[in-house]
């Protein structure tokens, strides 16, 4: 036990300070003013894989490692969409997960967003049209933000959902 | 006879089905017309999936089946559409009616049954997993999935092969450099070419970085599912930096088009350096975390496949090395004169696959400090025989095979099965004896791939 705490003495605090902290600070205040009424001081995130390769889900994973640690931004992933105001999607839509993409969406109370995160449910990931897939997204959601990328890294995403913040007003 | 993989070919008025053994391969003609071949599930359990895919993909009657319901096909994909075949064309399709699908379930007084997925609680990639319980006691579990069905067998056919690398290398994500790495070994054998020493190192230390980060992202998650989230955040932020070091050597940070005909000249020193960090900080997790009882309390017994049931289902990867079956493709003069060692561990329970993936990680560091080269290098390829290809490579999951047929420079057939292909099918052995908690932490242990094998 005093060997881990040495280490965490040691080791101190790795979260990075990105550069865009200013942006944050200015996403705060709007979160607190505007947006407070709708999401209540906090982003609930339920995200959905409609058939992806799994980086753009390792990638939301990453935010949450010390380095990122997105959730002092009062962006949180939550395991139910009832409990989500935002639905991330990922993924080529399949034609497998069409019906259970849409059941996800439903589930979500109003009002409610779609964000599509990475080039696949945009059908600009280098996949074809298959008869497996069902994509573009956007044919079947109302999609109110794209984070473009394969995968986009964590900063990008991070930046994405503030952009999207700014983009409700 | 380990079973590797069971797949078939149009040859137009017949289907050729190839079955592949690790010492053999068998090829069956069979009458397009009324394509029908005997199961050989009663022998190797794994092949029932290959079979129900035969099934879905070409319309072969599988002989003696004791499961014929459909697998890559669900509930409102079109009946009698076998899109492998040749003649099938479609680039899209409409939902047939709502066909339920009969789960495997077991009956019994107070016997019920819990339904999860195929949406997860976490951010995690879409399965369904079908329990038997009775109280908190699994009984039995099914695994269903192939929700990500993509038709990437069919989506690359026609392409040059250059042209599916990028399709191939996005097959699965925590697999990337693995499938590249198997896609190069088709390249070069329809080139006629050997894959010269520096390209062969430069690629072996990148598939060792992408296992890396993969262990470390497990070797945190399986901790945390006990509920030792400290372990989580300290792996998390090593598995970043086997990221960003993937990102500064490829220009990706999960290696997506890094291997190529080319490398570049790389500053060895503070690469060298970093190796020797992280040796440190493995050495460190080691020592801290076998020293927390209460966390090998959780892991040791737990989710237990035993050696026999390993073999029995051809096991391949992590999950086989910890119920002592030494299967590994890296078992080769190439990576053993780069210090390679075989991992196993004897009791093949989460807690064996939590110290193999930590073993690993320690040797693949040792490794990658032996790949590690500074000249640049570059050759071209391109010229691409005709013929049927095959190259296995050890991914962060195990042992990965790809089959390509090339005809008239373009690919005619394009077969992958991931090691998550065979290892899911014996995951269901880890459950009895356990209780439903135990489930996350069992599946987590094993960490198999969705994508890859919904390809
Ligand atoms: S966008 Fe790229 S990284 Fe994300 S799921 Fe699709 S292929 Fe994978």
């Amino acid at each position: 036990m005093l060997r881990f705490w040495e280490k965490r003495a040691l080791t101190g605090v790795v979260t990075e300070h990105r550069g865009f902290e200013n942006d944050i600070a200015q996403i705060r205040s709007a979160l607190k003013d505007e947006v407070k009424k709708r999401f209540a001081g906090s982003l609930a995130i339920r995200m959905v894989d409609s058939g992806s390769c799994n980086a753009c889900e390792a990638e939301c994973n990453a935010l949450s490692n010390p380095l990122y640690d997105l959730e002092r931004l009062g962006i949180r992933f939550v395991a139910s969409p009832r409990h989500a105001d935002v639905m991330l999607l990922s993924g080529v839509l399949t034609f497998n997960m069409y019906h259970h993409v849409m059941d996800a969406w439903e589930q979500i109370p109003e009002p409610k967003w779609c964000i599509t995160l990475g080039d696949c449910p945009v059908m600009q990931a280098p996949f074809r049209q298959s008869f497996a897939i069902k994509g573009p997204a956007e044919a079947h959601l109302p999609v109110a933000y794209h984070i473009p990328g394969c995968p986009p890294s964590p900063e990008v995403i991070m930046r994405g959902l503030l952009a999207f913040l700014r983009s409700l007003d | 006879m380990r079973l590797i993989a069971r797949y078939a070919i149009d040859r137009g008025d017949a289907i050729e089905v190839v079955t592949r053994y690790d010492e053999t391969s068998e090829s069956v003609h069979l009458d397009a017309k009324a394509p029908a071949i005997s199961t050989i599930a009663t022998t190797h359990p794994a092949a029932i999936w290959f079979e129900r895919k035969l099934s879905d993909d070409f319309g072969i009657f599988i002989e003696g089946a004791f499961d014929r319901r459909p697998l890559v096909h669900h509930e409102r994909f079109p009946k009698n559409l076998h899109p492998m075949q040749k003649s099938f064309a479609q680039n899209t399709l409409d939902f047939a009616e709502f066909t339920p699908y009969k789960f495997e379930a077991v009956g019994g007084d107070g016997v019920f049954e819990v339904a999860v997925g195929p949406i997860h609680a976490g951010i995690i990639e879409p399965g369904h997993f079908h329990f038997s319980q009775a109280g908190e006691d699994m009984l039995h579990q099914e695994v269903r999935h192939f929700y990500k069905y993509r038709g990437i067998e069919k989506m690359v056919e026609g392409m040059k092969l250059a042209e599916a690398k990028p399709i191939i290398e996005r097959i699965s994500g925590n697999e990337s450099v693995a499938y590249q790495i198997a896609w190069r070994d088709i390249a070069a054998q329809a080139a006629g070419v050997e894959v010269p020493l520096p390209l062969r190192r430069y690629h072996a230390f990148l598939l060792e970085l992408e296992r890396f980060i993969h262990h470390w992202i497990d070797l945190g998650f399986i901790p945390n599912d006990a509920g030792f989230g400290a372990a989580l955040a300290y792996a998390s932020r090593l598995a970043e930096e086997g990221r960003r070091m993937m990102a500064s050597l490829s220009g990706h940070r999960f290696g997506f088009g890094a291997v190529t005909w080319r490398k570049q000249r790389i500053e060895t020193k503070p690469i060298l350096a970093w190796l020797e960090r992280m040796a440190k900080e493995a050495a460190w997790f080691e020592e801290w975390i076998m020293d927390i009882p209460s966390l090998w309390d959780r892991l040791d017994t737990t989710g237990r496949l035993r050696h026999e049931k390993a073999v029995k289902y051809d096991c391949v990867g992590v999950v086989a090395r910890a119920g002592g079956v030494p299967v590994d493709v890296r078992m080769t003069p190439f990576y053993i004169e780069h210090g390679y060692r075989m991992q196993t561990r004897a009791h093949g329970d989460v807690g064996a696959r939590f110290k193999v993936r930590l073993a690993e990680v320690k040797n693949s560091l040792e490794m990658m400090h032996r790949f590690l080269e500074r000249d640049a290098f570059s050759m071209e390829v391109s010229f691409a025989k005709e013929g049927r290809y095959e190259a296995f490579v050890e991914s962060s999951l195990g042992e990965l095979y790809m089959m390509v047929e090339i005809e008239d420079g373009a690919i005619d057939r394009f077969f992958a099965r991931d090691p998550s292909f065979i290892n899911w099918q014996a995951l269901h052995l880890m459950m009895p004896g356990n209780i439903i908690a135990d489930f996350p932490l069992i599946n987590k242990s094993c960490d198999l791939s969705y994508a890859g094998n919904d390809l």
